[in-house]
């Protein structure tokens, strides 16, 4: 049977720590920014920080992890694509992004809503010996090509491969875990498979409290969150009289 | 215009020429190279199974649980252990990037003497004649571990005293122990049993104590509801990350904690909040509001909130005997939920001085944070893994680097609860380096090295037969079959923790209300991180993402 990954990211329990960006980092072979460079890094998480728009005693501040929706419907970077680079697993619902055949045109970044794709503008290089430290099950991207967040499929292909060597042809949902995920203090990303109605991430993201970024746009990304805040959920769509009265009220 | 077939020829070959001095057959050779990956400088990782160890991360005194990913002998990536008591799979940001940290280009690899290089004989030869000549003064960070233990019986047997640089939770710690006559050292905040924590700009979600241990119980009891198990008051005069998820913000102006702290304690006497007991602070309520910010009005709401829900615990950033006290006031001091005795016979530990005046030398343990550099005209030896720039030591020691050396990590800062854990050595040094415990135990032969304490720690908790361990599954003390069988659970990453025992009531004297304590900067990283140089992937954190502002005093 064919999953549909999804996140549910709970917006309430976000600190901002940023360990998601940095165990995302890790577990990817994302190189270190060079000492020149100017917020041109790699971050295929990137928690952003965001207010109601009041000053004084009346604002208030949340955190908000981007990073690839995998959007479902349209995907607007694989309709863009000239290479077949992007694709949507059929198993899994991932989006895909497949370096070797990337031309590095960056329409698909153009494409991208949420601005969660990133181009590699320099030859990946670590400080000397520093290559030793490098996780063995994720290949290093060359220069030239865009990358993003792939729902760590290095993980998913370990599980499959534990799964394979117990002669099970499913994967224990335990065993494939995004690094974003196990990593964050608080527990606020929730990460299960969206098509089994029973799974708790499933059940979540049908919540009320539960929203998308950009839903108007007909994407159905596989990303939620999740906020108690109205205020918060009023940024979902930027553009929407709702947010402009709560960013400017 | 006839063209004959050596036109052709030539304009074949004139045409080929010219295409090598275009970018087109470059650019197909970097196509080429791109769609194959094969440029030779790009490393790829080799395809190397990875297994996992279990350890402590000893970059501060907090020693969260590891889960070590290792290929080939080398680190590749870290996570929390989840079954850490305390830590309970929480890190730090940092933490992420730890096992890169053993490359960083400012490892120190070699032993330095002023601006030139030097060797460790030279430097044993110079420590030697120095500790001959006069008094030695080690300071370290981590108090408690078994390389304290080198550091005290070297100073004892040479004449001299070993001094600890405290993090800012123990330091909040400090007015307590003039109060009950009880150790800093010794004392924690019991969180867990706490109701209402009133937080004096103490970054409780951003790192503070164990990171696991508060944001667990945050996220659990308090995380976005209206109505929380746990309400979480944050006093801080901007929005930072915990004022930003506290239940309530109360803004105050900085640098007036120690106002507030009085008239939030005149406040709770007024009402009769509180029974009327113990020194009255003179500083009137409209005084308070003129300091603060706030109206006497606003003021007598926050007392009113505060002890609405009880236990309440009340946690300074750093050390502020004012916010200390309203402790005392609320009844908080030796209560369930307030701040409690953890340890029963912890040694005093001295503070360290900034200026040592009667050292003949001075030994900087690479526990220590790079910032402390004491004022001293002592002959100063500084032990570190990182060369943090702007060092004004005298001599600079390479230190073992992350996961390389054994290390023992006894129970964090401010914790309530007391622990015990083994961080093994899992990756060799590449270069020659020696902690400063090992270099004192070349100098004297007759100290026990850090192994042999370590081994005498784990038969004592044998014999104690007190506590239980945490590994695989928590089993008590007193049901492990042998010493060897405990030392080898603590080896393979087992945490030990004490009997959770009533907090018994501290006797506590506040004869006259605290002084206002002066208000110290605010950093924007916490973390109470000893390494002088952060991860190169922490640039995720304050270039790229803009969460934090960028270190000014440690290198990247």
């Amino acid at each position: 049977m064919s999953a549909r990954y999804g996140m549910v990211i709970d917006l309430d329990r976000c600190t901002g720590c940023g360990s998601c960006m940095m165990a995302c980092a890790a577990e990817n072979n994302v190189p270190p920014l060079p000492q020149s460079s100017e917020r041109t890094g790699l971050t295929p998480v990137l928690v952003r920080k965001v207010s109601n728009g009041k000053d004084g005693t009346s604002r208030r501040e949340a955190f908000i992890p981007i990073l690839c929706m995998h959007c479902e419907h349209d995907t607007p970077c694989v309709k863009v694509c000239p290479q077949q680079a992007v694709e949507v697993d059929k198993a899994t619902g991932i989006v895909m992004q497949m370096p070797q055949r990337c031309l590095g045109c960056r329409y698909c970044m153009t494409a991208c809503p949420y601005h969660a794709r990133y181009f590699n503008w320099r030859d990946p290089a670590w400080p000397p010996g520093m290559e030793k430290s490098l996780n063995p099950g994720v290949a290093v991207r060359m220069r030239g090509v865009v990358e993003k967040c792939n729902l760590c499929h290095a993980r998913f292909h370990a599980a499959k491969e534990k799964a394979a060597a117990a002669g099970k042809r499913e994967i224990n949902p335990p065993d494939y875990v995004p690094a974003c995920v196990e990593a964050c203090p608080t527990g606020a990303i929730h990460f299960g498979n969206l098509a089994d109605a029973n799974d708790p991430v499933s059940k979540e993201a049908r919540s009320p409290e539960a929203f998308r970024l950009l839903a108007r746009i007909g994407t159905e990304p596989k990303v939620y969150y999740k906020s108690k805040e109205a205020w918060v959920r009023a940024l979902a769509e930027p553009n929407s009289a709702r947010a402009s009265e709560v960013q400017h009220g | 215009m006839k063209v004959t077939r050596r036109d052709l020829l030539v304009w074949s070959a004139g045409a080929a020429a010219g295409l090598m001095v275009t970018p087109v057959p470059w650019k197909i050779l970097d196509d080429t190279s791109k769609w194959s990956q094969n440029w030779p400088w790009i490393p790829q990782p080799a395809r190397v199974p990875i297994e996992t160890k279990q350890s402590f991360c000893t970059l501060c005194p907090k020693g969260c649980g590891l889960r070590v990913h290792m290929a080939a002998g080398w680190p590749v990536g870290v996570a929390g252990t989840a079954t850490h008591p305390v830590s309970r799979g929480a890190l730090c940001p940092l933490a992420f990037g730890a096992h890169q940290l053993n490359w960083h280009p400012r490892r120190l690899r070699t032993v330095r003497h002023g601006a030139s290089d030097s060797s460790w004989q030279a430097a044993q030869g110079a420590f030697a004649q120095a500790a001959k000549e006069g008094r030695v003064v080690v300071v370290e960070g981590y108090p408690g571990r078994a390389a304290s233990s080198v550091f005290e019986t070297f100073a004892q047997k040479h004449g001299g005293r070993c001094q600890v640089v405290l993090g800012s939770e123990s330091r909040s710690l400090k007015p307590y122990e003039l109060w009950t006559g009880v150790n800093a050292s010794s004392l924690g905040y019991d969180l867990e049993n706490a109701k209402t924590i009133v937080s004096f700009a103490a970054p409780l979600l951003d790192g503070w104590g164990s990171p696991g241990q508060f944001t667990r119980l945050w996220a659990e009891r308090a995380a976005g509801m209206n109505d929380p198990q746990l309400r979480l008051i944050q006093v801080e005069s901007s929005l930072s990350r915990t004022a930003a998820r506290a239940w309530q913000w109360v803004p105050i102006r900085e640098g007036s904690d120690s106002a507030m702290a009085a008239g939030l304690a005149y406040a709770l006497l007024e009402q009769k909040l509180v029974p009327a007991h113990g020194p009255v602070p003179s500083a009137t309520l409209s005084a308070v509001a003129a300091e603060t910010g706030l109206t006497p009005d606003a003021i007598r709401e926050s007392a009113r909130t505060i002890v609405a829900k009880t236990p309440v615990l009340v946690i300074a950033r750093d050390e502020n005997p004012s916010v200390a006290a309203l402790n005392v006031l609320l009844g908080s001091v030796g209560a369930r939920g307030g701040v409690v005795r953890v340890l029963k016979n912890e040694r005093p530990v001295l503070s360290a001085d900034q200026t040592i005046t009667d050292a003949r030398a001075v030994l900087i343990d690479a526990s220590v944070p790079w910032e402390f550099n004491p004022q001293t005209s002592a002959e100063v030896f500084r032990f570190a893994a990182w060369d943090g720039g702007g060092s004004r030591e005298d001599w600079l020691l390479p230190a073992p680097g992350f996961l390389e050396d054994v290390v023992d990590v006894p129970t964090a800062p401010a914790s309530s609860v007391e622990t015990y854990a083994v961080a093994p050595a899992l990756v060799k040094a590449t270069s020659e380096v020696k902690s400063a415990a090992q270099f004192l135990g070349n100098l004297d032969s007759t100290l026990l090295t850090s192994e042999k304490i370590i081994q005498t720690r784990c038969e004592d908790l044998f014999r104690a037969r007190v506590g239980t361990l945490h590994g695989r599954e928590a089993i008590r003390v007193s049901e492990v079959p042998s010493v060897e069988k405990l030392r080898e659970e603590l080896w393979k990453g087992a945490v030990w923790t004490g009997d959770a025992s009533p907090p018994g009531r501290l006797r506590c004297e506040l004869k006259e209300w605290p002084a206002s304590a002066a208000a110290k900067t605010v950093d924007d990283w916490s973390s109470e991180w000893a390494a002088p140089v952060l991860p190169p992937l922490a640039t995720k954190l304050y270039i790229e993402s803009g969460l934090r502002e960028a270190p000014q005093r440690r290198n990247a």
